[in-house]
């Protein structure tokens, strides 16, 4: 069928590929290098490496505040990840919807939504910390005493805290995962939408027959994306609650930031940096691995 | 000669005072002089149109005796640690502005990194002489040079509300004692600080200090969790723990993150007593109705005795980071002229020379006399490289115990092995 | 009927989840039109007594506000756009060509993603420094570019896939080159996927902290994101007013250029509809 022009399956990638690897080499290749040297260094913000050492990384893994930090980190983030999605999902599902039947307001909710997303992450925090005020005169709680609940220890119970972190993330990190699913779920084709109308299929089977398959590339890719950007999450948790009360919502990011903008660690920061990604590596390779299988 | 033409220039015009402070520079936009200051956004630049217009006022008047200077401003956020830290890197790659407000409790990180340079021509040695003995420790070094000059100071009172609590409790039994009963009425007793931020180890530390406790030795190593100071810092963590068991003070203590909590608390009336800090005094002036903040008075926070007293002070310093003489000697005026005397006095923050406090009206009332008062009880925070770590430690601790999720016997054990490893890496 | 329930449940359910989006604007536009002596007085006083728009007066009178927004749209739009634009040929490579490792060298550009700024703050302020690239809002903008490009990436090979190939393929027969495949037919089908790429990197970039913080060292360059913070205290009166009015504020640019762009995605998807 092709006989001019080329195929395609064929064609060498890299002159397409080189504006992209090249501004990433130069922004990332050397201060990831530089990450690599100072993790085994013993540097710190305020004075220059000056012998190799393991040292950081032996005494960061013998902390005992690690497993701690790790334990919470992985919650949040699972949490989240779910929740976001599932979230986002709802939400662009029924915006798709809503807008398919010509139903007024859903310009309004999305904007609504959208407009969450944009509130920079200290402000987030700082929004949150007065919602969750446990004062007697606290926003929430007067609003659930109103409606006859006792009040939430919100922030002040180490559990319930974590909950308020995922509760003020989501609030923020919904609008993301909207979009992608809303984007992907308009790229499917209405016509087997209108076969499966056709067949008398009710919209649960729909779902699982028709949008759920064709949206499990999106669904992969926002895993990935949804997981980094919660791992790397600290601003907002920061403000809010600063990691506390003691360590419950201290996730690695904060406990990264904190040891080296407070403790002024550097060679520590930059292990855990490292560990920060490797972890976001490891779930992009499960992820990868899902992915290879549903080819 | 041009000089001179520059000074009537500024003097003829009122229009061009006006433009003599901008959002980025103090004097004229050519003016051959250039000094760069990096401040914090609470004066010159403050969110309160008042202040702002008020601190533009003192700048204009310097600047004005001073023509061919130009002051150029740099803001830093009030994210203090991030922001300290920045000017810290940026000072030691050369990078770093001339002039800087460094916040008290970093002084001793930059003096030892040796990035502070002498303002000795600005200040004379009964100036420095005139200082609060912790003041003048931390700002000058063996030679006797001003490395910086800390402006103002602050500290941590008791608030009470007369009402409630007429008679101010001297000791941590009384405190306890008056929490309960106004609990009893229906009120919080008594509201600290105790989540995870510098406020909570900061005011809590002064029930550890007013035994004598010592956070870390001369060659600032952490010595909090042996000794003596082992049962002073129990004493003082169980002091905070009872008060939460017996309902004295409510269990959100450890969400509270904020001294801007205790106002709010105070205006809505859910408080009996709160831990606070003096410049709190002037914002419930400003945001009680006038019969309900004459309810409100302040006394010195109490020790587990009368006579063992003690509080937290802090507070910001202006430091020359160029070594070029003129601009260190603008720094050091500046500091002088605009921030120690009627800045201070505008804004009720506390001057760290006893001097000024008659000199100016400001510190006529009567909540000035118990601040300076209790100040004799003052203590900084040691200027120690290792302080920032045992203080995370501290406000974790005191989360945990204050939540039920751990005992304080252990959790000292844990702070303080931390606090070790911290320092032995440093 | 069926239908009518359907729509009665889809209502429902978004209300429930508008209350949940909406409470906390009410709550900032709640402290954003108090005075400062009311500030205190919690949620009992939703609606203020002395309701004011001084807070927004102040705010935007504030010269050095708008240059903060100013600031914060040019860094955040031009960096979007990089990564749009960069991401663009890579994205098609991945969908249209066949080549080894193809697979793996997504990923790889995806593990990028993963390095946050917080990872190599430190260090890439140090080399910054070396090149000489501080304070300077290209580089800035440079950078957003190649921490948005993975993702857009990603995007764009998504969006490039959904369309047939069929379309492209009639374009090679009448010997047209694959760049010009790229630029006339692509690209203009893919505009959704386009604009949806551009909004999530422009949006990430608009609540940027750190990157701005650290390489921008001059506070008239600064993003709002990074100057918000100005107005988060005082020591002599209480500012979460004007902290709430500027939030309000600053949401309204960022919103304002998805709405323009929402039109165009739905616009788009119409005209693809039809030709399809």
């Amino acid at each position: 069928m092709t006989a001019r022009g080329p195929a395609p399956a064929d064609g060498r990638p890299w002159p397409w590929l080189v504006p992209a690897v090249l501004v990433l080499a130069a922004f990332y290749a050397v201060p990831v290098a530089d990450v690599l040297r100072l993790a085994f260094s013993d540097a710190t913000l305020v004075r220059p490496p000056e012998r190799w050492t393991t040292a950081a990384l032996s005494a960061l893994l013998a902390d005992p505040a690690l497993p701690a930090v790790l334990r919470t980190t992985i919650l949040f983030t699972a949490v989240n990840v779910i929740a976001l999605q599932v979230f986002g999902l709802l939400i662009a599902l029924t915006l798709v919807r809503g807008e398919a039947r010509g139903l007024r307001g859903m310009t309004a909710f999305r904007t609504l939504v959208l407009a969450a997303w944009v509130v920079p992450g200290i402000a987030n925090g700082l929004i949150w910390q007065m919602l969750f005020d446990e004062a007697p005169y606290g926003t929430l709680n007067s609003l659930l005493g109103l409606a006859g609940f006792g009040p939430v220890a919100w922030l002040s119970d180490p559990e319930m805290a974590l909950v308020s972190a995922v509760i003020a993330n989501l609030w923020q990190g919904t609008a993301f995962s909207m979009i992608v699913f809303y984007a992907a779920r308009k790229g499917i084709d209405p016509v087997l939408y209108e076969v499966a109308a056709l067949d008398g299929a009710s919209p649960w089977r729909t779902f699982r027959s028709v949008t759920l398959p064709l949206l499990r590339t999106a669904v992969a890719v926002n895993t990935v994306l949804v997981t980094v950007q919660t791992l790397n999450t600290f601003d907002s948790i920061l403000a809010l609650t600063g990691g506390g009360p003691g360590r419950a919502t201290e996730v690695l990011a904060l406990f990264t930031f904190n040891t080296v903008f407070y403790n002024l660690d550097l060679a520590g920061g930059s292990v855990l940096a490292l560990m920060l990604f490797v972890v976001a590596m490891a779930m992009a390779v499960l992820v990868h691995g899902w992915l290879g299988r549903a080819r | 000669m041009k000089r001179l033409t520059l000074a009537a220039l500024l003097a003829a015009t009122p229009a061009v005072a006006q433009d003599l402070v901008t959002r980025d520079r103090v004097g004229l936009p050519d003016a051959p002089n250039v000094m760069t200051f990096r401040l914090t956004p609470y004066d010159l630049y403050s969110a309160d149109a008042a202040t702002a217009e008020h601190f533009a006022g003192l700048f204009t008047e310097f600047i004005r005796a001073r023509p061919d200077w130009r002051i150029e401003t740099q803001l830093q956020t009030g994210d203090i640690g991030p922001e300290q830290a920045r000017l810290l890197q940026q000072s030691q790659a050369g990078r770093g502005p001339d002039c800087a407000m460094v916040d008290s409790s970093q002084l001793a990180l930059f003096r030892d990194m040796g990035v502070l340079q002498p303002m000795n021509m600005v200040f004379s040695q009964d100036e420095v002489a005139d200082l609060f003995p912790y003041v003048r420790e931390a700002v000058t070094n063996e030679a006797g040079d001003v490395l910086a000059w800390w402006w103002f100071t602050d500290l941590r009172v008791l608030y009470r509300d007369t009402s409630v609590v007429p008679e101010a409790p001297a000791t941590w039994e009384e405190a306890q004692a008056a929490a309960r009963a106004a609990a009893d009425a229906g009120r919080e007793g008594l509201l600290f600080n105790a989540g995870r931020w510098e406020g909570t180890a900061f005011d809590w530390l002064a029930n550890f200090w007013a035994q004598g406790g010592r956070l870390v030795d001369d060659a600032g190593a952490p010595v909090f969790g042996a000794g003596e100071n082992r049962a002073a810092f129990l004493a003082a963590i169980a002091y905070y723990r009872d008060l939460v068991e017996s309902g004295a003070a409510p269990a959100r203590v450890t969400s509270i993150t904020n001294y801007d909590a205790f106002n709010a608390a105070a205006a809505a009336g859910s408080a009996a007593m709160f831990v606070g800090g003096n410049w709190q005094y002037g914002q419930l002036r400003e945001t009680l109705p006038e019969a309900q903040f004459a309810n409100w008075a302040v006394s010195e926070l109490p020790g587990p005795t009368a006579d063992q007293r003690a509080t937290g002070t802090g507070g910001w310093a202006i430091a020359a980071l160029s070594e070029d003489p003129a601009k260190r000697a603008l720094c050091g005026e500046m500091a002088k002229e605009i921030y120690a005397g009627p800045g201070n006095a505008y804004q009720g923050l506390l001057p760290t020379s006893a001097a000024l406090y008659d000199e100016y009206d400001a510190y006529d009332g009567p909540e000035f006399d118990l601040f300076a008062e209790a100040l004799r009880n003052g203590v900084a925070r040691p200027g120690a490289a290792i302080y920032p770590e045992i203080s995370n430690q501290i406000q974790i601790l005191l989360g945990d115990v204050l939540s039920g999720s751990a005992e304080p016997e252990a959790a000292l054990d844990a702070a303080f092995e931390a606090a070790k490893a911290a320092h032995a890496r440093q | 009927m069926r239908a009518r329930l359907g729509d009665m449940a889809t209502y429902a359910g978004l209300a429930l989840l508008a209350v949940f989006f909406a409470t906390p604007f009410v709550w900032m536009t709640s402290l954003a039109l108090r005075t400062p002596a009311e500030i205190y007085r919690g949620a009992a006083r939703l609606i203020p007594d002395a309701p004011t728009l001084d807070n927004f007066a102040r705010v935007l009178s504030d010269p050095a506000f708008l240059v903060y927004l100013w600031n914060g749209l040019k860094l955040s739009a031009f960096g979007g756009a990089l990564a749009v634009a960069l991401a663009i040929p890579a994205a098609y490579a991945f969908s249209r060509l066949d080549f080894r490792h193809k697979q793996a060298t997504l990923v790889a550009i995806l593990a990028v993603q993963m390095v946050s700024p917080l990872v190599i703050l430190v260090p890439l302020y140090r080399w910054m420094e070396r090149l000489g690239l501080l304070n300077w809002d290209l580089s800035v903008i440079a950078l957003y570019g190649a921490l948005g490009m993975p993702l857009a990436v990603w995007l764009l090979k998504v969006a490039f896939d959904a369309i047939p190939r069929e379309i492209e393929e009639a374009a090679i027969v009448d010997g047209a080159a694959r760049w010009q495949v790229l630029t006339r037919i692509t690209l203009p089908l893919a505009r959704p996927g386009l604009a949806s790429a551009f909004v999530l990197a422009m949006v990430t970039n608009w609540s940027q902290f750190l990157i701005p913080f650290i390489l921008l060292e001059r506070d008239a360059d600064w993003p709002i994101s990074v100057a918000i913070f100005n107005f988060a205290g005082s020591v002599s009166a209480s500012t979460t007013q004007l902290l709430a009015a500027a939030c309000l504020i600053a949401v309204v640019p960022a919103v304002a250029v998805f709405a323009a762009l929402q039109r165009m995605i739905v616009s788009a998807l119409i005209a693809g509809a039809i030709k399809g």
